[in-house]
C-alpha cells in the first residue's frame, strides 16, 4: 500500500499541536497505514517559553514551566528525537544528523526562531536576557538578587523578535520587583527601543507610554544597537547614541533555524519565505511552514503558530482527502501584556485591522495566567472549541481571500 | 525621482505596525552610507515613523509618493555609526 508520509520539523509550539491536528483527524488513515506523521525534533524537553518572565522577574522555577515531548503527543506519530540537518525541497526529503532519510509526500516546517546574542559586539557577553531558554532567564532572576541599586536597561536588540510584548512585560515586571524589594527610589529603569514610541503599535502604545512615565521608566526610541562594550558597561546605537548601565536585560537579535539556513531554503535572516493566508512555503506544493519559523511580517508568538497549526492542518488534510477546500488564516494575533500590579491588557489585531484601544484590568490579567495553565492541554487540539469562541474569526476559504473583511477605521 | 534607483524595495503592503519600521531597521543594519531604500507600506502610521525616525537619526526622507491604496517611501541612508 502506497503510505501518505507527513513530516514535521521542530516540536515546538507550532510543530506539536500540528502533528496533534493531524493525529487526530487522521487518525483512520494512520490506524489503517495509510497515512504516517513523523514529527523531528532536537530535544526531549519542551518549555513553554511564556514562563521564562516568570522565572526571570518572578523567580518562578525553571522546571514549572518543562514538560517531556512525548507526553504531549496524540498516538499515531512518531516522534523522533534527531534534529533535521537538511531539507531538500527539490528531492521532497528531510535528512537527520543521524543521517536517517526521510522522504515526504506533505512538509511542515516549524523550526522557529533562534535568539542569538553573539549578533552584536558585546551583547553576549555584557547582558543577561529571558530569551534563550529558562536557564539563562534564571540567570536575570540571580543577577536581580545581588542589585542594590543603580541603571537597570531593558534593550530590544534586533527586530522582529519572539513576542513583541515581552521587552514592556520586563520593564513593567522589574518595576514591581524593585517596588516590592523597597529600592525602587536606588533604580533607574531605561527603556531602549528602536521603535518610534513605548510600543510599535500606537493605539498600545497610548496605553504603555503614560503608564511607563508614571512609573518612572524611561523611554528611549529609535535606538538600534550596535554594539554593547561590557567593560565600560556602554550600549551604543547605530543612530549614534550611547548610554550607561549596570544591569543589561536584552532581548537578543533574533535568526532562522540552523537547518534552514544550511538548505538555502530562507531569506537573508534564515526565515522561510511563506503565503501568509495558506502558509504553503513559496513555490512549493505540500509545504507549508508556521509560527516564528516564516517570514511573515506578524508577531512571533504562540498565538500566532496556533491558529496557522490549524490552517495547516486542515490543508494538509485537504490534500490527502482530495477535498480541496483550503483555508487561509487571517493574521489574528493576540498577545498578552503584563503591565505590573496583577493588570494587564491584550494586543489583538489581524492583517486587515489594527491593535485597537486598550483598557488594563485584573481580569485580562486572570486571562494571561489561565493561558500558562491551559497550554499544555490546548497542545492536544481537545480545547479548540473554547479557542474558536475566544479569537472569533481567524481563518477563511482561501479562494475568497480577496473578499477579507473591511479595513477597521 | 524616477531615475533613482533603490538599493533595496521593501514591500510591506497588508502588514501593520511594527512591520513596515522593523523591516526599513533590518535594511538600514545592512546598508552603506549613501544607499537608497524603498518602501511599500498600507500602514497609515509609516509615513509619521518614518520621517520621525529619520529626524531624530539624521537620515534623509527623499521622497513620500501617495499610490493607489498605499504609499511609497525612499529613504536615503546619511548617518550610520562606523
Ligand atoms: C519570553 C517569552 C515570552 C513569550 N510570551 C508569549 C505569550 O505571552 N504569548 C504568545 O503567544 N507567545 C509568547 N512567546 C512566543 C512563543 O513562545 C513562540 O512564538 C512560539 O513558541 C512559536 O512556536 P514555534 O513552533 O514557531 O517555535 P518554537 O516553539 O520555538 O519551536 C521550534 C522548535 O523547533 C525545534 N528545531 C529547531 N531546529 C530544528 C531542527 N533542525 N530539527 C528539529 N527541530 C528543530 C526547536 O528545538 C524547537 O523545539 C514568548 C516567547 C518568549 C521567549
Amino acid at each position: 500500500m502506497e503510505v501518505v508520509r507527513i513530516v514535521i520539523v521542530g516540536s515546538g509550539d507550532g510543530g506539536t499541536f500540528t502533528a496533534n491536528l493531524l493525529a487526530s483527524e487522521l487518525r483512520q488513515e494512520i490506524r489503517g497505514g495509510s497515512t504516517s506523521v513523523q514529527l523531528l525534533g532536537e530535544h526531549l524537553a519542551h518549555p513553554f517559553q511564556p514562563g521564562n518572565l516568570d522565572i526571570a522577574f518572578k523567580g518562578a522555577e525553571p522546571r514549572k514551566y518543562v514538560r517531556d515531548e512525548t507526553r504531549l503527543l496524540r498516538r499515531g506519530i512518531e516522534f523522533i528525537q534527531d534534529p533535521a540537518v537538511k531539507i531538500d525541497l527539490d528531492g521532497r526529503r528531510v535528512t537527520t544528523r543521524s543521517g536517517r532519510v526521510l522522504p515526504y509526500d506533505h512538509l511542515v516546517i516549524a523550526t522557529g526562531a533562534v535568539a542569538d546574542p553573539s549578533k552584536v559586539p558585546g551583547l553576549a557577553e555584557g547582558s543577561l536576557n529571558f530569551h534563550t531558554g529558562p536557564e539563562d532567564s534564571r540567570r536575570v532572576w540571580e543577577a536581580l538578587q545581588g542589585f542594590g541599586g543603580g541603571t537597570v536597561a531593558v534593550l530590544i536588540a534586533g527586530t522582529p523578535h519572539k513576542c513583541p510584548p515581552a521587552p514592556n512585560e520586563a520593564a513593567f515586571m522589574l518595576d514591581d520587583f524593585f517596588r516590592k524589594k523597597g529600592i525602587r527610589d536606588r533604580v533607574k529603569i531605561r527603556f531602549l527601543t528602536p521603535y518610534p514610541r513605548a510600543y510599535p503599535a500606537e493605539k498600545v502604545s497610548n496605553v504603555v507610554g503614560p503608564m511607563f512615565e508614571k512609573k518612572g521608566i524611561e523611554v528611549n526610541t529609535f535606538f538600534n544597537v550596535d554594539s554593547v562594550d561590557p567593560a565600560k558597561r556602554k550600549v551604543y546605537s547605530m543612530e549614534g547614541e550611547e548610554f550607561e548601565y549596570d544591569l543589561l536585560v536584552a532581548i537578543p537579535p533574533h535568526h532562522g533555524a540552523d537547518v534552514i539556513v544550511d538548505s538555502g531554503i530562507g531569506d537573508a535572516d534564515g526565515y522561510v519565505p511563506t503565503d501568509k493566508g495558506t502558509m504553503k512555503v513559496k513555490g512549493q506544493e505540500g509545504v507549508y511552514a508556521i509560527g516564528d519559523a516564516t517570514d511573515i511580517p506578524v508577531s512571533k508568538s504562540g498565538v500566532v503558530a496556533h491558529l496557522q497549526s490549524v490552517v495547516v492542518a486542515h490543508n494538509i488534510v485537504s490534500e490527502v482527502r482530495g477535498t480541496h477546500d483550503e483555508l487561509a488564516y487571517n493574521g489574528r494575533i493576540n498577545c498578552p501584556m503584563e503591565v505590573g500590579q496583577h493588570k494587564a491588557i491584550f494586543v489583538s489585531a489581524t492583517y486587515e485591522s489594527p491593535p485597537e484601544d486598550q483598557t488594563p484590568s485584573t481580569v485580562k490579567y486572570i486571562e494571561k495566567r489561565s493561558f500558562a495553565m491551559i497550554y499544555w492541554r490546548a497542545l492536544n487540539g481537545s480545547l479548540e472549541r473554547v479557542f474558536d469562541m475566544f479569537f472569533g474569526q481567524t481563518r477563511f476559504p482561501a479562494e475568497a481571500e480577496q473578499h477579507l473583511p473591511p479595513k477597521a477605521s | 525621482m524616477s531615475a533613482l534607483q533603490p538599493h533595496k524595495v521593501l514591500d510591506c503592503r497588508g502588514s501593520f505596525c511594527p512591520g513596515p519600521i522593523t523591516e526599513l531597521f533590518k535594511a538600514y543594519r545592512s546598508a552603506q552610507l549613501g544607499d537608497v531604500i524603498e518602501l511599500l507600506a498600507t500602514d497609515p502610521a509609516a509615513k509619521a515613523d518614518i520621517t520621525a525616525w529619520a529626524q531624530k537619526s539624521g537620515n534623509e526622507v527623499l521622497d513620500v509618493v501617495d499610490e493607489q491604496g498605499y504609499i511609497r517611501i525612499l529613504v536615503k541612508v546619511t548617518k550610520k555609526r562606523s
